[in-house]
């Protein structure tokens, strides 16, 4: 009997340390970023099932079409947001452990980085659309369909992944300054930890888009 | 915080180890998609960036040091519903036949 009373003081304690600590708060944070994960998983995978339904339809047309991607250019990108996500991943541990100035400068390393990525995109497309590869144009459409197919995929998928790094460049840039200002620091550093998070799946979404659309043999 | 929520702090020489595996498996993808091995270019390729993913989730996002049981329990189930669909997408490919 007086072992059940102080079994159930003890898990009233409990409930009250959770709901009065701010520690409920930690784990909330990172499940509710990792359900947002989850979802975005779904909307690639959505993506990379189109892909595979075509590619399976059309498997000459996908292996020409890749052959005019800039290979070295994949593989450089792909070394870049690799390298991004090891920055990022040292700048949390680095906050972790109270080390707010290299937490800072491993971000704008990892800032610098997706920026470099965005750039090698922009210059790829722009290279694709100055010989007159873009959705819906004239030397596209002439093509046969499933080159047409893989260029729109192309586009829609690196496109959408782009943005993604975008908005990432933005929220680290944010994170920044949130450092800067001391309101992220050894105590709270949540924000950052899923800002990191969110960074590492578009670097997974990135691993399966590099060897997909530039590595068809 | 409470003590299972602790965060595990994981030492910068695991993530440049990590990293240095992830780099190999790119130049690895790299280099078999050169080789002419038929068919099974995609599988390997497709096996090469799942072991890349298993890295990254387990060590850069913290899954294998993750102490409560849903974060490990969600990826799988999210996996088993992309799987559900890649099936239902092929069997509808594979026996869709002469109707064009």
């Amino acid at each position: 009997m007086a072992l059940m009373i102080l079994r159930s003081l003890k898990i009233m304690d409990e409930a009250r340390e959770a709901v009065f600590e701010e520690a409920g708060d930690y784990t909330g944070a990172k499940l509710a970023m990792w359900l947002f994960i989850l979802s975005e998983l779904l909307l690639f995978g959505g993506m990379f099932i189109l892909y595979s339904g075509y590619r399976y339809k059309n498997p000459v047309d996908f292996h020409h079409a890749s052959r005019e991607l800039e290979v070295i250019l994949g593989t450089l990108n792909t070394i870049i947001l690799l390298t991004s996500s090891l920055s990022v991943a040292a700048s949390i541990a680095a906050i972790q452990k109270g080390q707010r100035k290299l937490s800072m400068v491993l971000l704008m390393a990892t800032l610098a980085l997706g920026l470099l990525f965005l750039a090698n995109k922009g210059f790829e497309w722009g290279a694709k659309i100055e010989h007159g590869i873009y959705p819906n144009s004239p030397t596209l459409l002439a093509r046969s369909k499933g080159e047409i197919l893989f260029f729109g995929l192309y586009y829609v998928m690196t496109g959408l992944h782009g943005l993604h790094v975008l908005v990432g460049v933005c929220v680290f840039s944010v994170m920044l300054i949130l450092i800067a200002k001391g309101t992220l620091n050894q105590r709270r550093f949540v924000p950052l930890e899923n800002a990191g998070l969110y960074w590492h799946l578009v670097d997974i979404i990135w691993i399966f888009l590099y060897p997909l659309f530039y590595l068809i043999t | 915080m409470k003590p299972e929520e602790e965060p595990h702090v994981t030492k910068y020489q695991t993530y440049v180890l990590v990293w240095v595996g992830l780099v190999i498996l790119t130049g690895t993808t790299f280099s078999v998609a050169g080789m002419e091995l038929g068919g099974w270019t995609v599988l390997i390729a497709l096996a090469i960036a799942g072991t890349k993913s298993g890295l990254v989730l387990n060590y850069f996002m913290h899954l294998r040091s993750e102490r409560l049981l849903i974060f490990k329990v969600i990826i799988p189930l999210v996996m088993a519903v992309f799987l559900v669909f890649i099936l239902l997408t092929f069997s509808d490919l594979a026996f869709r036949g002469g109707a064009r």
